[in-house]
């Protein structure tokens, strides 16, 4: 017996899906960069340039998104992510069913789904490719968010079953991460570091040339299934680590993406004829993290103390030159189930004294902030924050180290207090809500030691809760209950900033930060 | 002249422990650092079993002094290692990079002479005249501007405005380099070239004032030919040392100038192998920029016996 139910949002969300490829400009039109109309234009090389290259294209390692953002182009999951960022919609798969104990799901794949090699994809290259990922655990890669996999079965050509180990409703979009991309059973006959050298994939892109730490060259993929795209020839990536040089070859036409811009300059930019300037919605949240093991922080007065002193609209203002949003909860905006009504602490200096008076240290106290030097971001917060929390009588110390040094000084639990932030990589909160409430969940909480039961057993209780309904109350309930905890003291929502010279049509970043150059065409 | 060249190999040999010494202390330096590879490449994401995983598959579990013996090992044979950032042989990655900065060395070197000599022949040939006055005004505002400075100037000018020049990047063939190179050679060459202007304006103006230069002066040379034969050789030997030393510091030290004008060089493959921790590129760039050096000591030092009769490095008194 099948639970049916579930298959039906997914078939209308491929149907959907259908009906936007074919009228793409519209589907994607909110938020992204200017919309010429009228067909596309096919050919050409589209030109990016980024503060850093890509250094591998092995996604079941790979842990930053210069290369991740690359190698998806190449290599597909079965499922992915819809552009608001908040479901999942069928891509090289048809759709799926789930059995009544929500413990076999069985994935049907497209017919007509080749690799760039013309190979057709089959059920073998998905249990091999899923399989190799998960064992990507014992060394250090993505293979542990797919823990929950018991065993993963061929039964035809289309047809892949695989059992979990327990109910567990992010399992769909798990699949649809990028580490679970298809490759060729057995990588095609080699081993996978030379597999790795010119990967193979289902991607609208198959690869060219790589000159590392210069520039990545893909080429457009024949027999990319989605016929018709891609419409580019081509798609370069470039290194241009100074960001006043990637302005530059943006205005002198020399690229055509900015991946980065600053926002000191992206008003600017916005007003340069030939330039548009576009804040894509994202899933980043940067936070204030306290380090419980160090006192005063397992105090809960004294973290919700900090977390009411910090004045958000100011470090939006001052940092983000107003391109953001006070933060309100664990989960941003751009993540399924979030809560725009949660009350996380906001301003209010009056709140801010009251709860320090009643904390272990009502006369105040000396702490440090470890921040990573050369972040802009992150320096100019830390001396806002660190001025507001000297009107409460905080004395609180900058600590800039390098950011590898600052990141193991946190991982090793050596801190105070500090600034990080996470973007989602996958449209549930799962992979993020575990990593940071739930102490055994692979991170010590975000590295701050929180641990609070009840809040805990909410997010397993969410992990294994098949109703989206019953699924929001429960998460409703942990970003509420993490709020008043101030384990992190939220402080804003930023979108991702990207310029493009106006030839630039249909280019969009989803909330994940990934981007469908598929769709994305060059005019005259 | 090849009897006073004899002390080519015995400096050779000297250069086998200097290297080495210096791989041993950028191997400790480097590991020295708070943060290791493991952390740098998992990020923020990390989890403690995803960075336990890491560190044994790259073998950073290993006591310090294995790994640094596994790396002698392997440069006995002739593997500079695996990068632990990209995953690759280092020597691809290091081989790629060397003849990327040393076209951006080698060009702003022969801007730098191609400005520095007719200056400082101009600025020698009337001391404290309006013409002097000028170069050295000039090689104080080369010398006071910062790089990266006149790097985005001259970017704004030539490659924005004018669009005579790419808004950097590297070209794919040599002809394609020179034309993406010329702005970064330039904005090095205007920085490095102050001081060969000073060195040289003195040295000639000392040389002018000889009694050679009289003497030729008395035979009838002048003009150019006089600057060519007489002056030039004679003045160039200070600057020679001059231009070993800087051409050792702009192998390792065009790190800013590789930034601004994107530029995949030794500078920013080192930079970026400091900051993710990749001890094997360090070790590998480090290596090959001491040898450069080293190398450089021995050419400069074969300028010197070239341009200079008297000049005698064999250590042995001549007959």
């Amino acid at each position: 017996m099948k639970n049916r139910s579930s298959v039906l949002p997914m078939t209308l969300i491929t149907v959907g899906a259908l009906l936007l490829s074919g009228c793409a400009a519209a589907g994607n039109a909110a938020g992204s960069a200017d919309r010429q109309g009228g067909d596309p234009v096919a050919g050409g090389d589209l030109v990016i340039a980024r503060s850093a290259g890509a250094t591998s294209v092995d996604l079941t390692t790979v842990h930053n998104n210069n290369s991740i953002f690359v190698a998806d182009q190449i290599m597909e999951p079965l499922f992915m992510g819809t552009d608001d960022g908040k479901e999942v919609k069928p891509w090289p798969a048809e759709g799926y069913e789930v059995s009544d104990d929500l413990l076999t799901y069985t994935v049907t794949l497209r017919d007509d789904v080749t690799f760039s090699n013309g190979d057709p994809m089959t059920a073998d290259d998905v249990k091999f490719s899923i399989e190799a990922t998960t064992k990507t655990a014992d060394t250090g890669g993505w293979g542990y968010l797919n823990e929950g996999i018991d065993t993963i079965t061929v039964i035809d050509d289309t047809t892949v079953q695989i059992m979990v180990k327990y109910p567990w409703s992010p399992f769909i979009a798990v699949l649809s991460l990028f580490s679970n991309a298809i490759v060729p059973a057995n990588y095609g006959g080699v081993s996978a570091e030379e597999f790795y050298e010119a990967p193979v994939g289902t991607g609208p892109f198959a690869w060219g040339e790589w000159k590392k730490g210069q520039s990545l060259k893909l080429v457009k993929n024949e027999n990319y299934w989605q016929k018709g795209k891609p419409y580019l020839d081509s798609v370069t990536w470039t290194v241009v680590p100074d960001v006043n040089t990637r302005k530059l070859q943006l205005q002198g036409g020399q690229i055509d993406i900015d991946e980065a811009p600053d926002w000191s300059s992206f008003s600017s930019l916005e007003n340069t004829p030939g330039i548009v300037a576009t804040a894509f919605k994202s899933t980043l949240i940067s936070h204030v993290a306290f380090n419980q093991l160090s006192k005063p922080f397992d105090d809960v007065h004294v973290r919700r103390a900090i977390a009411f002193a910090i004045d958000r609209e100011a470090l939006i203002d001052a940092v983000l030159f107003g391109n953001g949003t006070p933060a309100n909860s664990l989960l941003n905006p751009g993540s399924p189930y979030y809560d725009k009504d949660v009350k996380g602490p906001t301003y209010d200096i009056e709140k801010a004294k009251a709860e320090l008076a009643m904390s272990s240290v009502p006369d105040g106290f000396s702490t440090s902030i470890s921040i990573s030097s050369g972040n802009t971001e992150q320096a100019s917060n830390a001396q806002i924050i660190q001025s507001e929390l000297a009107e409460i009588g905080i004395d609180m110390e900058i600590k800039p180290l390098e950011p590898t040094a600052t990141r193991q000084a946190v991982q090793s639990g050596d801190f105070d207090m500090t600034l990080t932030g996470w973007t989602m990589d996958m449209p549930d909160p799962d992979h993020w809500t575990t990593f940071a409430v739930d102490p055994d969940g692979g991170a010590k909480s975000d590295y701050t030691s929180y641990n609070n039961p009840e809040v805990i057993a909410l997010n397993k209780a969410a992990q294994r809760e098949n109703d989206p309904k019953k699924r929001a109350e429960l998460y409703t309930e942990l970003q509420q209950i993490t709020g008043d905890d101030a384990f992190l003291a939220y402080l804003y929502y930023s979108p991702y900033a990207w310029a493009t010279t106006d030839k630039v049509n249909d280019f969009f970043v989803t909330p994940l930060g990934n981007y469908h150059l598929e769709d994305v065409y060059k005019s005259e | 002249m090849l009897q006073r060249l004899s002390f080519i190999p015995g400096r050779l040999l000297q250069a086998v422990p200097v290297v080495f010494g210096v791989t041993l202390v950028v191997f400790f330096m480097a590991h020295l650092l708070p943060g290791d590879p493991a952390t740098a490449i998992l990020g923020d994401k990390a989890t403690p079993a995803s960075l336990e995983a890491l560190r044994v598959q790259l073998g950073l579990d290993q006591p310090i002094w294995a790994q640094y013996g596994l790396f002698l090992a392997n440069l006995f044979q002739g593997n500079l290692g695996i990068s632990f950032s990209f995953q690759r042989p280092v020597a691809e990655l290091v081989f790629q990079a060397i003849p990327v900065t040393m076209s951006l060395v080698l060009f702003s070197m022969v801007l730098a002479l191609a400005i520095s000599i007719p200056l400082a022949a101009i600025a020698a040939s009337g001391p404290n005249k309006p013409r002097d006055l000028l170069v050295r005004f000039f090689t104080l505002i080369g010398q006071g501007m910062p790089q990266f400075w006149v790097g985005i100037m001259l970017i704004l000018l030539f490659a924005v405005n004018l669009r005579f020049f790419p808004v950097g990047g590297f070209g794919n063939s040599p002809l394609d380099n020179l034309y993406y190179l010329f702005l970064p050679a330039l904005t090095l060459a205007i920085s490095i070239s102050p001081v060969f202007i000073r060195s040289l304006r003195s040295s000639t103006i000392s040389v002018l004032g000889s009694d050679y230069v009289a003497t030729a002066r008395s035979k009838g040379a002048a003009g150019a030919p006089l600057f060519r034969q007489h002056v030039l050789r004679n003045a160039a030997i200070p600057t020679v040392s001059i231009i070993g030393i800087t051409l050792g510091y702009l192998v390792g030290g065009s790190i800013v100038i590789e930034k601004v004008f994107a530029i995949p060089g030794l500078g920013s493959l080192m930079l970026n192998a400091i900051y993710n921790r990749d001890f094997p590129t360090i070790q590998a760039v480090t290596l090959f920029v001491g040898l450069f050096v080293v190398i450089v000591g021995i050419l400069t030092d074969i300028a010197y016996t070239a341009l200079d009769p008297r000049v005698n490095l064999t250590g042995k008194a001549r007959a």
